[in-house]
């Protein structure tokens, strides 16, 4: 849609040069960006995040130990690791980016709190895979120096080349440095993060 | 001129807070950003009920992912719009194929990188208005989006004129501070 830009002159008279040009480069932003939007009733509150998909795990103070231990390390690859203690239920949440012949695909991977015995719950979400034929299966791995060490799993792509599956990693995570979705067959990484 | 200024935490500091589960911090980094959003997903997917899927689907995405902010490595405001592009794009990819047009000529439309600084300018303007007063937004709005000259801004919202000129250099000072560098808060 075109529309008559308001004269610059007019809106701001006479200003000394600095402040000018100051004001001529958000008057150009404005001038280029569309109006901002209104808004509908749907959008007038925030949506309630999702609930936790997992139970919260009663631990053991030998577990709590365990588990506080490990919150204080990090992945070296953008993953931030949050105060576990006051959110019980996720641990973190790893993005995860396309890579190879795949970058168009996106995921995320969920990882909820340890549980008593050691294992780590946690939820794969995936977009934009080639759907998976019956021999075709893609694998969730742990990474150390871009090395494939820990298998968490393996699944299927929906024929929209989306799933949601649950995985799970009885390992210690910090003995890893990332994580990354591979082609079962070709070991070709899809995914990594 | 009208130096007041909105405390408050910085979109840094809420997304922090967001992390540790705050649903006020949430609902206020809602308010920051939710035209910015929309209208990012509207340009991109253009039709209004999938543009506002997106953008709750945007919204759920960044409380998922706020422990994957790190201040380190740059303020909230290009985190926030990587979320929620990757969101919104998200959304596109569950739109039907559209059917390819054959054009005669070189097409006059912006190239990828045009269009990328067109929504980054957008966004960043979009969020910028948040900053504004509710008395100085309007002749703002009016003025750039309406189409209004001064004059007829003062006889829409029945204000003396140079209340209305007044009003404009402020909202524009006000802007060019929060755009300037990492002034978003």
């Amino acid at each position: 849609m075109s529309r008559r830009p308001p004269d610059f002159d007019e809106l701001v008279g006479d200003v000394e040069p600095g402040e000018r040009a100051r004001l001529e480069h958000v008057h150009g932003l404005l001038v280029t960006s569309d109006a901002p939007p209104e808004l509908s009733a749907r959008l007038s509150s925030p949506p309630a995040p999702a609930p936790s998909r997992v139970a919260v795990v009663r631990r053991s103070g030998r577990a709590l130990a365990l588990a506080a231990a490990l919150a204080a390390t990090t992945f070296a690859v953008g993953v931030l690791v949050g105060d576990r203690l006051t959110d019980p239920d996720t641990f973190e949440v790893v993005v995860l980016t396309g890579t190879g012949s795949a970058t168009d695909a996106s995921g995320t991977l969920e990882v909820f709190d340890l549980d008593e015995a050691g294992n780590w719950p946690m939820e794969l979400s995936v977009r934009g895979l080639v759907p998976s034929s019956d021999d075709a299966r893609y694998e969730l791995w742990l990474t150390r120096g871009s090395e494939l060490v820990a298998l968490c799993g393996s699944f299927l792509a929906e024929p929209d080349g989306t799933t949601v599956v649950p995985m799970n990693a009885p390992w210690r995570l910090d003995d890893f440095d990332g994580w990354v979705v591979v082609e079962e067959a070709s070991r070709a990484s899809v995914l990594s993060g | 001129m009208e130096r007041v200024e909105r405390q408050g935490p910085t979109d840094g500091e809420l997304i922090a807070r967001v992390a540790t589960g705050d649903r006020s911090a949430f609902e206020e980094l809602y308010g920051r950003y939710v035209r910015a959003v929309l209208g990012l997903a509207l340009r991109r997917l253009g039709d209004r009920g999938r543009a506002e899927d997106a953008t709750q689907d945007a919204f759920v995405a960044i409380w998922r992912s706020a422990r994957t902010y790190d201040p380190d490595r740059g303020s909230g405001a290009p985190w926030l719009y990587a979320i929620a592009r990757n969101a919104i794009t998200d959304g596109l990819r569950r739109l039907p194929e559209p059917v390819a047009e054959l054009q005669d000529g070189p097409g006059n439309e912006p190239g990828p990188p045009e269009v990328a600084e067109r929504e980054w300018a957008a966004w960043r303007v979009h969020r910028a208005l948040e900053e504004l007063p509710a008395h100085e937004r309007p002749v703002i709005e009016l003025a750039y989006w309406r189409g209004l000259s001064q004059s007829e801004i003062a006889r829409s919202l029945e204000l003396p004129l140079g209340t209305v000129k007044t009003r404009t250099r402020s909202a524009l000072a006000r802007l060019a501070r929060a755009l300037e560098g990492d002034g978003l808060r």
